[in-house]
């Protein structure tokens, strides 16, 4: 639609009437509408949305809640474009969170990249604020929310949230112990709430039209729609709503329009560079949280990226561990170390230097990798490499032929 | 079980520990010991090198012990199959890029990674690439070498930069793999307490450069003793190797340091090797020819024949003229047990109480209980009373600190100087340098008013305190429920410090008041010098003259009780001829007592000066006879420190020269004292049979961490505080500051802290420079009593204005020679240069 | 080491930002930027103004900016341009649209041309993997990236 950016197009189509509505409710009703709903984390976790916030730390205040706008899950680009096109949906969210979990100030942490997005974002805010919708007394309903933009600088951990919250306090990104959980000692060591850019844009949805209405879509544990950025060796990347549930094959050959080039579809990862990779024989898994885990995987961030037979997943896979090496923040010794060596074994065997116990020996590793660390990056780091190895061994095997014998 | 305990089980084995105790320490109550690298229990939890990973029952993965809390009813397990892949696992990780350093490495023998791989890891590695290299053997500071490449990132040190000194100095940089330990663009890190940082690193990342190649520590023979130069009397362990001194370690204690010492405590100890060393007894021709009518001593004699000589001749002077021409000036820097026996030398056997060991006035006790530095953590206020910890008790100024960031005491400062600790405190009130007297007697006063009690003192508003102010600073006293007084005697100018004892005693009058004090000279042992009785005024345990029946049960019918001279007044005596005889032990009035050539000129004019010390000093050249000192690091005996905690020094060196305590027992045979003491041990023990407060005391029960002694209480003192006289015209009152690092006798100009040291400076305040026509960076010159002393001018007002501070940043600097010969307030003249 | 100091219209910049937040501190990562986009980079003298506007020290500024990657402790060129090569823009070809930027800038992916115009730096994921390849050039986000356009974007820049 266009200039719904714009303040005057989005009241048009309706924005802003569900605070009216919100403010008639208590706000713990509205915390239980949200929780009815069914709406689960579209950031990546998938946690439940309506259920963290009720963790919130009864009568501890002042409170904060800060939208993770932060986006940087390799094939993730959904937030921006709902930014983008939609801010304002945004700030609605934000305000009807905070009212009901009785929070008065609210930052949107952007990626340190979406400079220019920060000016529409603050544009909109002021446009909010003009309207009365943010500030003192909004709407007359004695509720006091003021909400403000962050830019943050270049790295991918700060999208985890307690790492977010460390860079919004001005410090190294470097995640935090938990426990304490920022529902109970987060921003400034007060109860916050730290949700997803699409999670808040949901909520006028099911302010407006009801928990059921939303609950209705969707299957039984994954309730709603996604966004779905796809992007890869798609003819048509870009960013689609789907109901969840919806198969993976409809996302990729309807939406997307197939595989380009005339190539085949070899392996896609469904939820973002973090999550375990697919073969294309299980291209009709359902798109929804328990179905993909049951799958191996999981939805993460909703990114669809699409390999297709061109590839060699080894260079795919070298090209992922890199990520995580350059953005792993240093702080344990697992992920700062692991991640350099995983890359070091990947480029070796890309190298035609590799031997055949290299794959056993990165497999120990991540053994060794996974679910010991401080933060889940190093597991995001161990998915590809464990997911391409179980699938696609072969491509793999393919480097070692080419190996000369002088060399081993 | 209380509701703050919680029980456990720990590899089968139950423990209960209070809530809130992390499961790596609760294990450690059942002899189970989880590996740890990043966990320091000083420190905190970091979770950074995931060694401590352990299986806990319900917990779908490993966790690591040090972050986690216990939990009631929690099954731990440390040594499961998982657990010791993991712990392989990690270690390997650990290691990937280490460099196999261990043959040149200083940590090895000590070295966690060492050990831990050993215990828990492979005997192999699978990495076959090159290691990454990093930048070796780099100065972090002149002291303390980092080699990058050992470091495993543990981000220790840069926790205890942050949690610990609080000054941020050393950070991490960059990110992920390139996370690496350093300061702000490459400048050292130097603070005062940076040397923690070698105890504190897990492998041989940060080492000691003083240390480096020298000696391998399981070479090394460790002596579990104690620092020399402050108040704090922080616990070490000198590390020594074929008789010489290689290295001092922190030994903790959480009653005096926490585990902590300073950069002096761990590099300040060369002096034990200096070559200024005084090794043998000796004659001076003290430079006049004059042929002296006293013994002389055989060449080469023994130290038996130099102290009888000693002896003899003080008692054919005491038979001449009397004891009243017998001095002694003792010295703050000795043990209890020599500065015992010298005094019962003066007194048993010379009759005299011409017995001193400071040239600022104090009594001994206190009329509130005498505070440990642990009661700083639980204490609601601290109140700094012309103190200024980070100079003159470092140690002292990381517990506080603490305290404020942690405990939620709050800090007050009422000084006459700005000081590095204001930044923590509530409150910072500053009076005018020489008014301190006023000030106090105005916060006693106050009190006074809220309690409906007679102000005991004189008023006056002349303090340089506003009423707003002083109004605050009661309040917060009043309303403090718990307070702890930390006040430097040696810092407050005339009476001053009775207005503090005086003060005291109105904060206990407060209802429902828990009121301690700490007297916070900076001396090592200036409390126990006091206890000891090296005081005209005062026999041992503070008992005044005035107690004579007392004192003649305790010391003989012959015990004199008249009062004797002080110090100064030894000095003023000797230049008027009056007193003919002085034992100076571990002092250099020449250089430390105001005066400047006067006293040259009073030592010059007695009869027999006998010089007994460490070190060669501007006195002992006066001298007539000089004994030898062993000095720490030689020396064994107690020492009570600020918090009336008594605790022993060993010897860390042999040497065959004789103890002080052995010497001085040879003088005391000399002049018919029979008792015979064996070792050190012997003086402890009758220290504490004649001693009121040190009856505990003894060698079981000072043990490794020493024992407190009892608080002794005051006697009343009536004395009321003369406002400081007006200046001549345009002179302005000196405050001569305590530093750290000065360059003296015991840091000298080869020392490994020499790059501490400072030139001379004189801080002003932004009216008087104005008025003087000075100007920030000035070369200008400091006049009185016939001194010139030149420093550089600094306008940072860190006084009030009328008042100029000089730290004593060496000997050389000669301040003391600005105060008058009887040591009242000094007024300097400033000029540019 | 000579000073550096804040323009009047950055100080109200400053106070605009410290208005923001109950604690100071939140106002590090605003203030490097601010400096960053300033200066092309942000130099020791200036973490030392910063650290003094937020009462912390100089090494607690270097701490932070180190650890993000859009601080630069060397200047950067008038344009920088961000290549990203993660996951969506290699599969669609970023490798060899990034050779052939350096190429056309005459300089290797790290550096800065002699003029101090370009610089050119791989870049991690920069959220526009829908418009893959793409790059960034100061504010700009370019997709769908081909030679040609490459070729139009960079010559347009002056």
């Amino acid at each position: 639609m266009k200039d719904l950016h714009t303040m005057k197009v989005y009241e048009e189509q309706g924005g802003y009437r569900s605070l009216k509505k919100a403010f008639a409710q208590k706000p713990e009703e509205i915390v239980e509408a949200v929780k009815a709903s069914g709406l689960r984390g579209r950031g990546g976790a998938g946690f439940p949305a309506g259920l963290k916030w009720s963790f919130l730390a009864k009568d501890v205040f002042p409170r904060y809640l800060c939208c993770n706008a932060d986006e940087s899950e390799p094939g993730t680009c959904k937030d921006r474009e709902l930014m983008l096109k939609n801010p304002h949906m945004l700030i609605e969210g934000m305000i009807l969170c905070s009212y009901a979990c009785r929070v008065e100030t609210g930052y949107i942490y952007l990626r340190g990249e979406f400079h220019d997005l920060n000016f529409n974002l603050e544009k909109a805010l002021e446009d909010a604020y003009a309207k009365g919708y943010l500030g003192k007394n909004i709407l007359g309903s004695g509720f006091n929310f003021n909400l403000h933009t962050h830019l943050g600088a270049g790295a991918y951990i700060c999208g985890e949230e307690s790492a977010l919250l460390n860079s919004l306090e001005g410090e190294r990104g470097e995640p935090r112990m938990k426990p304490p959980f920022p529902a109970v000692e987060g921003l400034y060591a007060k109860p916050t709430v730290v949700n997803n850019v699409e999670t808040l844009c949901v909520v006028p949805y099911i302010v407006n039209e009801g928990a059921e209405k939303y609950a209705s879509l969707g299957t039984e544990k994954s309730k709603g729609t996604k966004l779905v950025s796809v992007s890869g060796h798609v003819k048509k990347p870009g960013n689609y709503e789907v109901v969840l549930g919806t198969p993976i094959r409809e996302i990729i050959y309807d939406l997307a329009g197939g595989i380009r080039d005339g190539n085949k579809l070899k392996a896609f990862i469904p939820g973002g560079s973090s999550v375990p990779m697919l073969p294309a024989d299980q291209v009709d898994v359902s798109y929804d949280y328990e179905s993909l885990a049951a799958a191996g995987t999981m939805l993460g961030s909703g990114a669809m990226i699409v390999i297709d037979d061109s590839v060699n997943i080894v260079e795919t896979t070298l090209r992922l561990i890199s990520f995580y090496m350059h953005e792993s923040c240093g702080k344990c010794t697992h992920c700062r170390e692991g991640t350099r060596w995983l890359y070091q074994i990947v480029e070796r065997i890309m190298q035609n230097k590799g031997q055949l116990e290299y794959i056993e020996k990165m497999e120990d590793i991540c053994d060794n990798m996974a679910m010991k660390t401080f933060c889940p990056l190093a597991d995001a780091c161990v998915s590809p490499v464990v997911s391409s190895i179980k699938y696609f061994r072969s491509d793999y095997e393919e480097y070692f032929k080419n190996v000369p014998v002088s060399s081993v | 079980m209380s509701d703050n305990e919680v029980t456990l089980t720990i590899d089968g084995k139950s423990v209960t520990v209070p809530k809130g105790t992390k499961v790596v320490d609760a294990a450690k109550q059942v002899d189970v010991a989880i590996p740890v690298f990043c966990y320091h229990e000083k420190i905190g939890p970091l979770g950074c090198c995931r060694m401590c990973l352990v299986e806990v029952e319900k917990m779908p993965k490993l966790m690591t012990a040090c972050t986690m809390d216990v939990m009631p009813d929690m099954v731990v397990k440390t040594t499961t199959e998982k657990v010791e892949k993991a712990q392989k696992g990690v270690l390997e990780f650990t290691l990937l890029n280490h460099p196999l350093d261990c043959p040149v490495c200083d940590k090895g023998g000590e070295c966690p990674l060492q050990d831990n791989t050993f215990k828990y890891g492979m005997p192999d590695t699978r990495m076959e690439f090159h290691r990454a290299n990093n930048a070796k053997a780099t100065p972090l500071s002149p002291v303390i070498t980092i080699d990058r490449e050992r470091c495993i990132a543990c981000q220790r040190c840069t926790a205890y930069s942050e949690r610990i000194e609080q000054d941020q100095g050393l950070v991490m940089l960059n990110r992920g793999f390139h996370n690496e330990v350093g300061t702000f663009n490459n400048e050292p890190y130097d603070n005062r307490f940076s040397g923690n940082v070698i105890d504190i690193c897990p492998v041989g990342a940060l080492t000691n450069t003083d240390f480096r190649f020298k000696a391998r520590t399981w070479d090394l023979t460790n002596a579990a003793t104690l620092c020399a130069h402050c108040g704090c009397n922080c616990n070490i362990t000198m590390g020594t190797r074929l008789n010489k001194l290689m290295r001092v370690e922190a030994r903790p204690n959480d009653a005096v340091d926490d585990g902590w010492i300073c950069d002096k405590a761990r590099w300040g100890h060369h002096f034990v090797h200096s070559e200024n060393k005084i090794l043998t007894a000796r004659e001076n021709s003290r430079g006049d020819g004059k042929p002296t009518s006293f013994p002389v001593l055989p060449h080469d004699c023994t130290i038996e024949v130099a102290a009888g000589k000693v002896a003899e001749a003080f008692k054919k002077i005491v038979e001449e003229h009397g004891p009243e021409s017998v001095g002694f000036i003792g010295s703050p820097y000795g043990t209890n047990e020599e500065n015992y026996l010298y005094q019962k030398l003066f007194r048993h056997c010379l009759g005299s109480n011409n017995i001193d060991h400071k040239t600022y006035q104090d009594a001994p006790g206190l009329p509130v209980s005498h505070y440990d530095v642990e009661q700083i953590e639980t204490s609601n206020v601290v109140l700094l009373i012309a103190s200024d910890p980070t100079e003159e008790l470092p140690i002292l100024d990381l517990r506080i600190k603490k305290a404020v960031t942690t405990c939620g005491t709050r800090l007050v400062s009422l000084n006459d100087q700005k000081i590095a600790l204001d930044r923590y405190s509530s409150q910072s009130v500053q009076y005018k340098v020489g008014c301190e007297a006023l000030a106090i007697d105005a916060l006693t006063n106050g009190l006074a008013r809220e309690l409906g009690e007679s102000a005991p003192a004189q008023g006056s508003d002349q303090s340089g305190v506003s009423a707003e102010d002083m109004k605050s600073l009661v309040e917060t006293v009043r309303t403090s429920m718990k307070i702890c007084v930390v006040y430097n005697p040696s810092a407050l100018s005339g009476e001053a410090v009775f207005g503090v004892k005086r003060l005291l005693k109105m904060i206990a009058k407060v209802p429902t008041m828990e009121c301690g004090a700490m007297p916070a000279a900076p001396m090592t042992n200036a409390v126990g010098a006091m206890d000891m009785g090296l005081l005209p005024g005062f026999y041992p345990g503070a008992v005044p003259m005035s107690e004579q029946e007392e004192i003649k049960k305790q010391w003989g019918e012959n015990a004199p009780t008249g009062t004797g001279l002080s110090a100064l007044e030894m000095i003023a005596c000797a230049g008027k001829g009056q007193l003919k005889a002085l034992l100076v032990h571990r002092s250099n009035p020449v250089m430390d007592f105001p005066g400047g050539s006067q006293v040259v000129e009073a030592l010059k004019k007695l009869d027999f000066l006998v010089v007994h010390d460490m070190l060669e000093t501007e006195t002992a050249k006066l001298a007539n006879l000089v004994l030898p000192s062993n000095g720490p690091g030689y020396d064994e005996g107690t020492t009570t420190n600020i918090g009336g905690r008594v605790q022993a020094r060993t010897k860390a060196l042999e040497t065959d020269h004789a103890p002080d305590w052995k010497i001085i027992n040879l003088m005391l045979n000399a002049l018919g004292d029979e008792t015979d003491y064996d070792k050190v041990a012997d003086v402890t023990e009758e220290i504490a049979f004649r001693v009121p407060g040190y009856q505990e005391i003894s060698k079981r029960s000072v043990g490794k961490t020493g024992c407190n002694r009892e608080s002794i209480a005051s006697a009343d003192e009536l004395v009321s505080a003369k406002p400081a006289g007006p200046g001549k015209n345009g002179s302005l009152r000196l405050r001569i500051a305590t530093f750290l690092f000065a360059h003296d006798k015991i840091l000298e100009a080869s020392s490994k802290l020499a790059h501490h040291f400072q030139p001379s400076t004189a801080y002003l305040h932004e009216k008087d420079a104005q008025r003087l026509g000075i100007e920030d960076g000035d070369t200008v010159l400091l006049s009185a009593e016939n001194v010139n002393l030149e420093a550089t001018a600094k306008v940072n007002n860190r006084c009030q204005s009328g008042g100029v501070v000089v730290p004593r940043v060496s000997d050389e600097q000669g301040v003391n020679g600005l105060i008058g010969v009887d040591g009242g307030m000094a007024w300097v003249e400033i000029r540019k240069v | 080491m000579s000073g550096f100091t804040f323009s009047a219209e950055q100080e109200k910049e400053i106070e605009h930002i410290f208005a923001k937040y109950p604690f100071k501190k939140s106002a590090m990562l605003p203030l490097l930027t601010l400096v960053q986009r300033a200066e092309r980079r942000v130099s020791p003298e200036a973490m030392v103004a910063i650290s003094k506007k937020m009462d912390c020290s100089p090494a607690y500024v270097q701490s932070v900016m180190s650890f993000y990657t859009m601080y630069h402790a060397e200047k950067v060129g008038n344009y920088l341009i961000l290549f990203c090569i993660n996951i969506s823009c290699q599969l669609n070809g970023c490798d060899k649209l990034l050779e052939y930027t350096a190429k056309k800038l005459g300089i290797k992916v790290g550096e800065t041309t002699p003029d101090e115009k370009f610089t050119l730096h791989r870049e991690e994921c920069l959220a526009l993997c829908t418009e893959a390849p793409m790059m960034r050039i100061n504010d700009t986000y370019y997709g769908d990236l081909t030679e040609q356009r490459i070729g139009q974007i960079l010559d347009s820049l002056d």
